[in-house]
């Protein structure tokens, strides 16, 4: 990978910041030089060879096609006559004393008038609770009475009722993480969601819990690929100390029986 | 009193408790609960509520999803969020016997005016820097916060602030903005 390359992409992951900065700050959309954007791209599209680098190229088209639409909305705005001059509002509010801007916030101003209480009904259900509920000491006497010997229960025994599997929790984790391992192959990622799923709804789910385990002791990271807004899972060669207490990023996936089928029609 | 005439007040009396008494965490009740409470013809209803609240200086407002009724052409009611809200204004006594100090007004008054005229949102740094040019800087923090917490604002991940729920309810944008501009281009006296 030549350093001309690496610096090529920092460009264009720079043009795409400044795009998602102007798009959710609502600064002037005509902050960014479309035409100087468009020349760099043309002039980057022959060096680019793997696929990464033209998925950044189309990012980058996407999102100053964003910017083109901003400056289209902005200039039609501006030609109306509803539009107001941030800038001319800005300086009025500058120029106003506290005072003045207080009378004019009460004439706009309507405030909601709300209130809160309880029913009579609510009452009445409150009462009849309190009639009715024992007390303290009636409800210790109904508590079971503690056994007098304490023992201890068998693996066997924790087995039938289904509080420990067969298989200990950890193995599982082990088998799964010597899966990851070989399924990343030499990329040395792989796809979340080609991992995780199965040919059963049920078996997808359990192997996503697994794999949260999995991310969580440290025997797998999770990296996110935002241009793609792909997770790939990336096995550790050793088990790292799990993150809890430093600032951890948590990532909630959500897993519905109608993003499975639709993810295995795919796949088939 | 005829028939008729005795089950709709029934339902203008419930129309006014449901709109009253806070029921969720924000006061306000969304239309299909309405709908559900009162009937089908519940716009009716809050018609003959809001002639009774005339009266009394107090307004039913409608508010929808996104800006106000008088912003769309054809509003979905079910969608939308009625509020009893005052009609006229409150003078400043009232307004300061109900804990809103002057300068906290002012700041408030600021910070809405900016965020509609920049196209309903504003980054916090913005607003920061003009407040701080006549509060100071732990006022600002506090009172952006405090106005966070009322609802009357929103900030998003960016630290980019939106009008919040309870601003949409109470501030005629138009007239802010209308009052604002109307003003003449002198600086008056800092308070």
């Amino acid at each position: 990978m030549s350093r001309r390359s690496n610096q090529d992409r920092e460009r264009l992951l720079r043009i795409i910041s400044l795009c998602i900065a102007v798009e959710s700050r609502g600064t002037d959309p005509f902050e960014v030089e479309v035409q100087e954007v468009l020349n760099t791209l043309r002039k980057y599209l022959p060096n680019w060879k793997a696929l990464e680098d033209f998925v950044l190229d189309s990012e980058t088209l996407r999102r100053i096609a964003g910017i083109v639409r901003l400056q289209g909305d902005w200039v039609k705005r501006r030609s109306t006559s509803l539009f107001v001059d941030p800038l001319l509002v800005e300086v009025k509010l500058k120029l106003m004393g506290t005072q003045r801007l207080l009378e004019v916030f009460q004439k706009s101003w309507h405030p909601v008038v709300e209130m809160e209480g309880l029913s009579r009904r609510r009452v009445e259900q409150a009462i009849d609770y309190w009639n009715l509920l024992a007390s303290l000491d009636a409800r210790r006497l109904q508590l079971p009475e503690p056994s007098d010997t304490l023992s201890s229960l068998t693996a066997e025994e924790l087995i039938k009722r289904s509080i420990l599997s067969e298989e200990s929790f950890r193995k599982t984790l082990e088998r799964l993480w010597e899966e990851l391992r070989e399924k990343v192959g030499a990329a040395g990622r792989i796809l979340y969601w080609d991992f995780v799923q199965q040919k059963t709804y049920d078996e997808t789910v359990k192997r996503a819990y697994l794999v949260s385990f999995l991310i969580t002791y440290g025997y797998a990271t999770m990296r996110i690929n935002p241009l793609e807004e792909e997770l790939y899972l990336v096995p550790n060669a050793e088990i790292t100390e799990p993150a809890f207490g430093k600032q951890a990023l948590t990532i909630p996936i959500a897993i519905d029986r109608e993003t499975w089928e639709r993810r295995r029609g795919n796949k088939n | 009193m005829s028939e008729d005439a005795a089950a709709m007040d029934r339902r203008v009396r419930r129309a006014a408790k449901l709109l009253f008494y806070k029921r969720h965490r924000q006061p306000g009740v969304r239309g299909w609960e309405l709908r559900r409470t009162l009937g089908e013809g519940y716009p009716r209803v809050i018609e003959l509520l809001n002639q009774r609240l005339e009266g009394l200086d107090l307004q039913v407002s409608v508010v929808h999803e996104e800006g106000t009724d008088r912003e769309r052409g054809m509003p979905d009611l079910d969608r939308a969020r009625f509020y009893v809200t005052l009609k006229g204004s409150l003078s400043t006594s009232d307004l300061v016997m109900a804990g809103w100090r002057v300068d906290d007004v002012a700041a408030l008054t600021v910070t809405t005016a900016l965020i509609i005229s920049r196209e309903g949102k504003v980054a916090r740094r913005d607003v920061e820097a003009i407040l701080r040019e006549k509060f100071p800087r732990w006022r600002v923090d506090h009172n952006l916060n405090r106005f966070i917490r009322l609802g009357y604002l929103v900030q998003d991940e960016h630290d980019v602030l939106f009008l919040g729920w309870r601003s949409r309810a109470e501030i005629d944008e138009k007239l802010l903005l209308k009052l604002i501009l109307g003003e003449p281009m002198k600086q008056e006296k800092l308070t």
